[in-house]
This record gives C-alpha cells, sequence and structure tokens, in this order.
C-alpha cells in the first residue's frame, strides 16, 4: 500500500508538474470563465432587417463550461440572443417552447438554471438586453417590423409583461416603419441599434443610437454606405462591429469607420471581448463553412479556434462574467405629446454647400400606414436657424426649400423625435463630429415660440411614400 | 448533437491539472483570509492637504519647488529622489510662484492675504513679504530684475513692483480676473491671461484676451483677442519665442443646453499664436467626438517643439500633441475648425491618465521628464516623454486619510459624473466661484429663462436655489437637478452627493477688499447704508416696507431667501417672481440680474429700474447711487 501510495504521489506530482512545464492552457480556460454562443445550422444575420428569419432552421443556446459545450436550457424548441447581467448571474435570452411559438423573452439563473419567462406577447421578441436601472430593451414584432422596446426587467417586482407592446411600463424607443434591433448597451448609457441606412428607408444595415427613453436618435458615424452590423463596445471604448465580412471599428477621435487587420476570414455579429483584452470573435475561414468561435488578440496575425461544430454555426459568444454597468440615462423628457427642434444652422451638412439660399424649412411626417404627409413648413433665418415644433414619436423629416419653393436639400431617410423632447440640430446632416457655435440663432431672438408643425396641413394630402426621400 | 460538439482541449487534461495546481498553491499561499484592499478612511475631519498647484525647478535642477494651495507651503523636494527636504510656511491660498532671474529668490502669490512671500533659494526661507494688490495670483520678474509683475485677479491688473523692494509703481489694465503671467523665452514679453470674460452685449459670445507687456518698458503692447473665450489659464511659448498656445474653454452658453453630446456644454481648446502661426491666432480643439479634455490648465512645450503637454483638471489627463502636426493642420485647415471634433485625431499623439485635478506641468531641464501636480490627491506624477507613460507617482506627505470636505472637492473638480466626461461643477464655477456668464437652460424652453450663474461661496444658509428659487436645497439642486440638466447622465451616489453639499457648504467668502481693516465704513459707504435701509425718499414719501432695499436683502448674507417681483421680468421669462440673491462679494460678480443683462451695479437700477420697484432709487442723484453702490461693495 505504501509503495502504490507513493507511486501515485509520484504520479501525481508528474501530473501536476507536465501542465506547467510547456503544455499551453486550453484556450477555453484562457479565458477563465463560462461562455455561452448560439449555434445554429442556418445563419442569415440580417435577414431580419428585410423580415425574414435569422435562424431559419432553428438555434441553440451552448453553455461552454470546463472545455464542453452543453445546452444552456432544456425543454425548449429553439433558443437564442444571450446576454448576461452585470452581475454575471443571470442569463436574458430569446426562446421559444415549440416551434410555432413566437420568440419571447426568458430569463435563467445560472445559479439553479431556473428559467423565467420575463415577457409575453403574440408576436416575435427578440434580441433582449439588460439596461443599467433594472430595465431591458429588446426587439419587437410589429405591423411595421421589429421596433425597440424597453421596460422593467421584472427583477425588483418578479412579474412577468404581460402584452408588452400595450402594457404598462413599456417603452416603445423606435418608431420607424421598419425594423431596428439592439445590439449593445454603451457606457455612457446608450443604446447602439442597428437598421437600415437611410434611417426608415433604407435597406444597407448602419448603426445608430438612441438613449434609454428613446430620445437623441442619430447616426454612431455619418460615413455612410457600409454594411455595418453587430457591433460591441471594448474597454478602450471604441466600437467594434462586422462590416461586410470583415471586422472594422469606430473610435472616439475620428469621424469615420477605422479597418481592423485581422487574419483571414470571413466575420460574423458583434464581438466580445475578455478580461485579458482579447476578442472573441464568431468566424469562418470560407462561404462555404460554418462560423467559429475564435479568440483573437488584436493586432497579433493568429487566431485560436476554440470552439466548433461541424454543420453548426457559433454566433453571438457571450462571456458569463461580472461585468461594469452602463451609465444610466435620466430621462428628461417634458409630458409633452410633440417635441421642440431647434436648427442652429440648416445650411451645414457633410453634403456640402446648398446651391441657394434656404428661406423654408418643409416638414413630412409618416402616418399610421406609413405614407408621407405633409406637416407644413416654417422660415429659415439669415442665419440657417429654425425652430419648430413637430408631433413626438412619430417617423419625421425635415427639406429645406428656396424663396420659389424649390427643394434645395431632402433629408435622406426618417427620424423621430419623442414627445417631450426638446432637440438641437447643429445642422442637416452635419455628423457628429461637428460641435456648435456660441451664438444665439437668430429665431431665438426673433421668438422663442416654436412654428407649430404638428398638424397635417389639408385633409386627405396624404401620399405614398418615397423610399430614400433624396 | 453534442456527440458531434469539438471543443478543441489542445491540452485538455494537462490544462484541468493546471487548474488543480494553481488551486493548492493558492490554497497554500492563503494564510490569513482573503486579501484586503488599502483603503483610506473616509473623515469627517477638517484635514490639512497639500494641494501641489505649481511647480518649478531651482535653477541648478537639483530643487523642485512644489506650490502647496491648501497647506500655505512650497515644499522643497530634491529633484532627483522626489525625497521633501523641507516645508516653508508662506501666506493663505497661494496660487502661483515663480523664481527670480539669477534664481536666489523665489516669489509666492497669496491670494487671500493679498502678499507675496519672497523666499531665499539657499536659506531656504522666507525673507520678506510684501503687500500687493487683491488676490494676486502670478508673479513673474523681468530678466533685468528691475521689476516684478503681479497678476492681481479681483482688480483684473498687472502691478508692477520695485524688484527688489516690493514697492508698486504702476498697475497695468489686463483681463478680468488676470490670473496667469509667461514671460516669452528672452524675458521681452509677458502674457497675461484672465479666468473671467471681459464684458461683452448681453447675449453675445465671451470675449477674452492674453494681454501682451512689454516687460522693458512695463506697458501694454497688445491684447490678442480670444473670442468666445471664457476661461483663460496657462500660456506656454516655445524655446525660439514663434509659438504661444494657451490653455482655455470655449463655452456653450448662448445655445440652449439641451443635451451635452457633440460639445453642447463646452469645448477644450488652445489658441496658438506667433510667428510659427500666422498673423491670426488659431483656435484649435483638444476634444474628441466621446472624450473630452475637460478643463485644460497647464502647458508647456518641449525645447526642441516636437511635443506640447496639456493637462486637463475634470478629466484627470495629460494630452500629449505632436507640435509639428498640429502646425501643419492649422495651416492646411481654413479656420475655424475649433467645431470640428475629429481634428484633434490630426495632431494629439496620446492621453495619459494623472491624477486628480492635474494643474501645473513641469519638464525637466534635459526635457525627459515631464512632472504634473495633481491638486486633489496630492501627489505629482512623473512621466517618461519618451514613452509618454507615468514612471511614477510622487505622493506628497500629509493625512492619508480622505475626509469628507476632501472627497467633496475632488468630486467639485471632477468632469467623470457627466455624459462622456465632458463638464463638471468647476467649469462654470472657476476656482469655486462663478463664470461671468449667463446660460440658457433648456427645462424653460429654447431661449427662455435665461439666467445668470451665482457665486458659490458663502452659499450656505441661502436656499432656495435656482433663480426661480425652484430648487429648496443643495441636495436637491446637485443631485436630481445636475443629473437631469446638467450632467444628463446618472448622478453621484448618495454618499458623494453628500460630501459635495457639504464642500459647497463649507466654501467660506473671499475676503472682501472694499471693507477697511476695522470693518468701520467711510463716508460714501455710509451714506450708502443710509440709502439702503431708508425708509423715507427724498422726497419726504414713505417707501413702502417691501420696496426698501433692506426688506429683501436683509440678514448678514444680504436675503431674506424669498422670491419678488422688482420689475425684471423679460420677455423670455416665464415669471418676474425671482428668488432674492445674497449680496456676499457682489462686487464681484457682475453682470448682475437674473438673466445678467445688468453690466454694471449701476445698470441695475440707471436702466432696469425705471419703475422704481427694485427698491425706490428713482429719487437718488447719480452721486447718491454712487453712494449706494458703494456700500453694496462691501457687503
Amino acid at each position: 500500500m505504501k509503495d502504490r501510495a507513493r507511486v501515485g504521489w509520484v504520479a501525481a506530482c508528474i501530473a501536476l508538474l507536465v501542465p506547467m512545464c510547456g503544455f499551453a492552457p486550453d484556450p477555453v480556460e484562457k479565458i477563465g470563465a463560462d461562455l455561452i454562443v448560439t449555434a445554429a445550422p442556418v445563419y442569415e444575420p440580417l435577414a431580419e432587417l428585410r423580415g425574414g428569419e435569422r435562424f431559419p432552421k432553428g438555434a441553440q443556446l451552448l453553455l461552454i463550461h470546463d472545455g464542453k459545450a452543453e445546452p444552456l436550457v432544456t425543454g425548449f424548441a429553439a433558443t437564442a440572443d444571450a446576454d448576461v447581467y452585470f452581475n454575471g448571474k443571470q442569463v436574458l435570452f430569446a426562446g421559444k417552447k415549440t416551434e410555432n411559438d413566437p420568440w419571447q423573452i426568458w430569463e435563467l439563473t445560472l445559479k439553479d438554471h431556473s428559467v423565467r419567462k420575463v415577457i409575453t406577447t403574440a408576436t416575435d421578441a427578440v434580441r433582449p438586453l439588460y439596461l443599467p436601472g433594472a430595465r431591458m430593451v429588446w426587439a419587437q414584432r410589429t405591423a411595421h417590423g421589429f421596433e425597440l422596446q424597453s421596460a422593467d426587467d421584472g427583477h425588483l417586482l418578479n412579474y412577468i409583461m404581460l402584452n408588452p407592446t400595450g402594457g404598462p411600463g413599456i417603452t416603445p424607443l423606435t418608431y420607424l416603419h421598419t425594423s431596428a434591433f439592439p445590439v449593445n448597451v454603451l457606457e455612457d448609457g446608450r443604446i447602439l441599434f442597428e437598421s437600415g441606412y437611410p434611417l426608415g428607408s433604407g435597406t444597407t444595415p448602419e448603426l445608430y443610437l438612441v438613449y434609454a427613453d428613446g430620445s437623441g436618435v442619430e447616426s454612431y458615424r455619418c460615413d455612410h454606405g457600409q454594411a455595418r452590423w453587430g457591433g460591441a463596445q471594448v474597454a478602450s471604448g471604441d466600437v467594434v462591429f462586422t462590416q461586410g465580412h470583415s471586422l472594422a471599428r469606430f473610435t472616439s477621435p475620428l469621424a469615420h469607420e477605422e479597418k481592423i487587420t485581422t487574419p483571414r476570414g470571413e466575420f460574423a455579429g458583434a464581438i466580445t471581448e475578455t478580461s485579458d483584452g482579447e476578442w472573441l470573435v464568431s468566424a469562418r475561414t470560407a462561404a462555404t463553412s460554418p462560423y467559429e468561435i475564435r479568440l483573437w488578440k488584436p493586432g497579433t496575425a493568429t487566431m485560436q479556434t476554440i470552439v466548433s461544430e461541424p454543420g453548426k454555426n457559433l454566433l453571438e459568444p457571450v462571456v458569463v462574467a461580472r461585468r461594469t454597468v452602463p451609465r444610466r440615462h435620466p430621462s428628461g423628457l417634458h409630458p409633452w405629446d410633440y417635441a421642440n427642434v431647434l436648427a442652429l444652422d440648416a445650411r451645414l451638412s457633410r453634403d456640402g454647400a446648398l446651391k441657394g439660399t434656404p428661406e423654408r424649412v418643409r416638414l413630412e411626417a409618416q402616418d399610421a400606414k406609413g405614407h408621407a404627409v405633409a406637416m407644413g413648413t416654417a422660415p429659415v433665418e439669415k442665419d440657417g436657424s429654425f425652430f419648430v415644433q413637430v408631433p413626438g414619436d412619430r417617423p419625421i423629416r425635415f427639406a429645406l426649400l428656396d424663396a420659389k419653393g424649390v427643394v434645395l436639400r431632402q433629408q435622406k431617410g426618417w427620424l423621430w423625435i419623442r414627445g417631450g423632447e426638446q432637440r438641437i440640430c447643429v445642422g442637416c446632416h452635419t455628423g457628429p463630429e461637428r460641435s456648435s457655435e456660441n451664438r444665439v440663432p437668430a429665431v431665438l431672438l426673433r421668438t422663442t415660440t416654436p412654428v407649430d408643425l404638428t398638424h397635417a396641413v389639408q385633409a386627405g394630402a396624404s401620399q405614398p411614400m418615397t423610399s430614400g426621400g433624396h | 448533437m453534442m456527440r458531434q460538439t469539438q471543443v478543441r482541449l489542445r491540452a485538455g487534461i494537462a490544462g484541468g491539472l493546471l487548474s488543480t495546481a494553481a488551486v493548492l498553491f493558492g490554497v497554500a499561499l492563503w494564510t490569513g483570509g482573503p486579501a484586503r484592499a488599502v483603503m483610506t478612511g473616509r473623515t469627517g475631519e477638517v484635514l490639512t492637504y497639500a494641494s501641489p498647484e505649481e511647480l518649478v525647478l531651482s535653477t541648478d535642477g537639483a530643487k523642485l519647488f512644489v506650490l502647496c494651495q491648501q497647506s500655505d507651503e512650497v515644499r522643497v523636494l530634491n529633484a532627483a529622489t522626489y525625497a521633501e527636504e523641507k516645508k516653508i510656511p508662506v501666506g493663505h491660498l497661494p496660487r502661483g510662484f515663480s523664481l527670480s532671474v539669477d534664481g536666489a529668490r523665489l516669489f509666492v502669490t497669496n491670494t487671500w492675504d493679498d502678499t507675496i512671500s519672497v523666499i531665499d533659494t539657499k536659506a531656504l526661507s522666507v525673507v520678506a513679504t510684501w503687500p500687493v494688490g487683491a488676490e494676486p495670483s502670478s508673479v513673474v520678474e523681468d530678466r533685468a530684475g528691475k521689476h516684478l509683475f503681479v497678476a492681481n485677479r479681483i482688480s483684473s491688473d498687472v502691478a508692477v513692483l520695485n524688484a527688489q523692494t516690493g514697492q508698486e509703481e504702476k498697475r497695468l489694465s489686463a483681463g478680468r480676473g488676470a490670473s496667469y503671467i509667461t514671460p516669452s523665452p528672452d524675458g521681452s514679453r509677458l502674457y497675461v491671461t484672465h479666468v473671467y470674460p471681459n464684458p461683452t452685449a448681453f447675449r453675445t459670445a465671451p470675449e477674452s484676451e492674453v494681454t501682451v507687456i512689454d516687460a522693458a518698458r512695463a506697458v501694454v503692447v497688445d491684447r490678442i483677442a480670444l473670442r468666445s473665450i471664457a476661461g483663460v489659464f496657462h500660456v506656454a511659448v516655445s524655446a525660439d519665442g514663434r509659438l504661444a498656445a494657451v490653455a482655455e474653454l470655449h463655452p456653450k452658453n448662448l445655445v440652449p443646453l439641451a443635451h451635452l453630446e457633440h460639445g453642447g456644454a463646452f469645448e477644450d481648446t488652445l489658441t496658438l499664436f506667433g510667428a510659427d502661426v500666422g498673423p491670426k491666432p488659431v483656435e484649435v480643439p483638444l476634444d474628441e467626438l466621446e472624450r473630452y479634455a475637460a478643463r485644460p490648465f497647464g502647458v508647456t512645450i518641449t525645447p526642441d517643439k516636437s511635443r506640447m503637454y496639456v493637462t486637463s483638471g475634470g478629466s484627470q489627463m495629460l494630452t500629449v500633441i505632436d507640435v509639428p502636426r498640429l502646425l501643419r493642420y492649422a495651416h492646411l485647415h481654413p479656420q475655424p475648425f475649433v467645431y470640428d471634433l475629429s481634428a484633434s485625431a490630426n495632431y494629439v499623439i496620446t492621453r495619459v491618465a494623472v491624477g486628480r485635478d492635474p494643474r501645473g506641468v513641469l519638464l525637466s531641464h534635459d526635457g525627459r521628464t515631464l512632472l504634473v501636480a495633481n491638486r486633489l490627491d496630492d501627489t505629482i506624477s512623473v512621466i517618461d516623454t519618451r514613452s509618454n507613460k507615468v514612471a511614477s507617482t510622487v505622493t506628497l506627505s500629509g493625512p492619508k486619510q480622505i475626509s469628507v470636505l476632501r472627497h467633496g472637492e475632488q468630486t467639485f473638480y471632477s468632469a467623470a459624473q457627466s455624459f462622456q466626461g465632458q463638464i463638471g461643477c468647476a467649469n462654470c464655477h472657476i476656482d469655486s466661484t462663478f463664470d461671468g456668464l449667463n446660460w440658457d437652460l433648456e427645462p424653460d424652453g429654447f431661449g427662455r429663462g435665461i439666467v445668470d450663474n451665482r457665486l458659490l461661496e458663502d452659499v450656505k444658509g441661502t436656499d432656495p436655489y435656482k433663480w426661480n428659487g425652484g430648487n429648496p436645497n443643495l441636495p436637491t439642486e446637485c443631485g436630481p437637478r445636475t443629473e437631469r440638466y446638467f450632467w444628463r447622465a446618472e448622478n453621484y451616489d448618495d454618499l458623494t452627493l453628500a460630501d459635495l453639499v457639504t464642500y459647497i457648504r463649507s466654501m467660506p467668502p473671499r475676503p472682501n477688499r472694499w471693507k477697511l481693516p476695522g470693518y468701520e465704513l467711510t463716508a460714501a459707504e455710509e451714506r450708502g447704508k443710509e440709502i439702503f435701509e431708508r425708509k423715507v425718499d427724498k422726497f419726504g414719501n414713505p417707501i413702502p416696507e417691501k420696496n426698501r432695499c433692506v426688506y429683501c436683502h436683509s440678514g448678514l448674507k444680504g436675503t431674506s431667501q424669498k422670491s419678488f417681483d422688482v420689475g425684471t421680468k423679460k420677455p423670455t421669462d416665464d415669471s418676474g417672481l425671482l428668488d432674492t440673491p445674497q449680496l456676499t462679494n457682489i462686487a464681484l460678480t457682475a453682470p448682475y440680474l437674473h438673466d445678467g443683462s445688468a453690466a454694471t451695479l449701476e445698470e441695475i437700477w440707471t436702466i432696469y429700474n425705471s419703475e422704481d420697484k427694485h427698491g425706490r432709487t428713482n429719487d437718488l442723484t447719480k452721486d447718491e447711487l454712487n453712494d449706494l453702490i458703494e456700500y453694496l461693495r462691501t457687503r
């Protein structure tokens, strides 16, 4: 027995020493935390923007624990879109109990794997994200496509949201006749979402920002034209996203995207940063092979595949760990159903100089059917400023007119202003890099009452919406 | 499906054993429970911290002098080891210091004593204390050793003293709140900046200046206009004298403050001037699209003019600039590009995190080391200029605990709480005072409810707050109101808010320079006091009680803490009912009235009191009105 014990002891010591003498640790272990990924036989990442299904042949969330993959939850026909709570103990996800159910939002407690339904609705609810202040945001299918909705996440009250689109405490955050999907909550509390460009009418995926009360919608950057989607903010503050099949980023100093040089491959969706500053990406070598989860240290020439599965795309990697809580946005919305818009100098634009002097600004809004409705015009001052009252929570767009009523510039796409929001625009599509000049706009020296453009000019003036609106 | 899953464990078993070994190793080391972070206690005591504000090297480079604002000292450190060698007591709240040309004397301005301490740099002791003007903030000796130039913040001028006796010979008019003087490398020119904007017409952009003094003749030879700037701090001049950079604030007070993104409240900028720049100064942004260099203060340029360093007090960081690229960008791009937040990407090399409220910067004589005085954590960041990294952090001796007041002050001077770190309390309350601006806040409506920014000193016991008296107390003012309408981001936790409020309540008023030493009044002030307290007008008619000055402006601080309509309502106001402001140090706080429409105290009554609702004053002669104002200045 003594000899056997001695042999066993030596064997144990050798077993312990071997990995310390040159064997690299498993990359999954290197991450130092469990992972959750979505596995799907077919992945059409942008299909939902066009009203389709990202996972037409289903999807399943996998938990990668101790180097092994297993279903995160059981008893579901499909699961996807995991988001780990800030304390690392709960997971929001979209799931279907049966094939014929709509996607709904559920929450899993990792400690005991108990699952509760967070919302119940007749239509699909997907891509949930936790917000600070005990709230959540998700994409809810409506008659016009998916819209961002927000609500208390139920942690405090532990109740199930019934019929969220009509229920109490539900705040729609997007007001478009097109789809929008949340992709990340930034450190500053704003929600990064993807939708088509031009917003409200276009089909090229683009990344936008909105505060957690639906106010302040804008493009993240205005170098449009690239297919951008699936963004996530990393510790440096950069937002890393998929551009086409490559990775690119927005950085604080630059007004345009910056390409990221990566090892060869096609990328899909959001990346996740590990505590070591490495990135977990969903990538594949060729269009015919499935996506794998790879670990990459930015700037290096190689990636390590850490999870793969033949015939399955592995997507949306999420680290199961505590993370920094984003800043809560304190809503300053007034209790109005209208909004005020002050343009400081409508002549300013990234699109170049106007070919004439703007005399008036015209507002159009979309009616419930998505038809453009003329809401009237307001004067533009000599310094390019105008001040108007617009309907809140409706798609609107502006056009600048010369003295003869000829359109000098038409807003590309649509935007909305929340009811009770007071919004300032530096110009018309000046981009987030442009700050305001410190002067009182001429319109405010003339009047502090905005021109009321909250009502349609005349009954029956509806006309079919024209796409793009250039 | 799981059988098909291939989780690639290149060293799976080994990895597991490694983990086991690591756990065993950890258990072996863990002898006394979990490791505890070293924490400083939070104390309610009033502790005296060093609060380093400025740095100067001795001529031979052996000694580092550190101006310690709160402990009223100059500390002497070994410049090689940073060991503290001596503490030299000076006057109260020193703000600026500089060496004499021969390096034998160190001059220190004591802002609350209105004195200059003269330190013998060999004996390391104060050898003279000279009385000077009101709130002396910076001092420079001319190259000939003939004159000392002292910037006086309150009197907004530069006093010219005999450098040997301290006797004042004359004053030169400078910008409002004159505070910082920088000599050109050859000493022929002095560049003077000021922290409050010069007077401009109501609701027009603020203006500031760099006052240029011919040091030999002791005369002002130029005033370089800084358009739209309010809050100007240090100037740096390159060794060849061809480039100067001014650290400054570019407020957006005339635009409704509806949101912070895109530089909505402030930009942080430099103005460049000099032969390298061309005939006109150029303003360049320091900020980025989502990150701000809040409250630029100290600036310096390397001798080879390759780099420029700027401290940002609110952002706790140092910005490193490539000077050739900066100049190239400035030449290639038409003005103004200060509104392009992406411009800085063309010349900013990096941002270096330093301590709380970084102020003065100092390059070592060989240019290899940059020192930053971190005022609110009593440290000096030692930065390797080749790597642009903090090589070490020197901690000055003093309390290790963070007191409530200290924590409150740290919070006050930080921009971290606001959306994207753009602004902090100290943006509008410069050095805990005011900014001389009127602002268009969003809740009242765009262009409506324009409000003058009020002085914070002695604010305790003057509640309610806001000009409409809408905030009952400071926790409301600094808490939910500030969160929603200023920071536009999640506000302080309760403890931090309590500490901030405690700090604000603790702010004492600066000494009133219009008061005589024994607080007796001059004859004119006595006459003014009688007018202030009178019950009948000059025609013998009784003045209704509510129309007497002393009725609303009652009590020690000159406020009844109630609201009245004194006939100053403007078309842009919703109500004429306004909170009665305190009179503490009112002489300093122009412009006046709730919206800042009165440029002077006189204008309150000569322009804005035609109906005698703001006190009965239309029976007064100009001399009598002057008497009243003389008295008010003593409050």
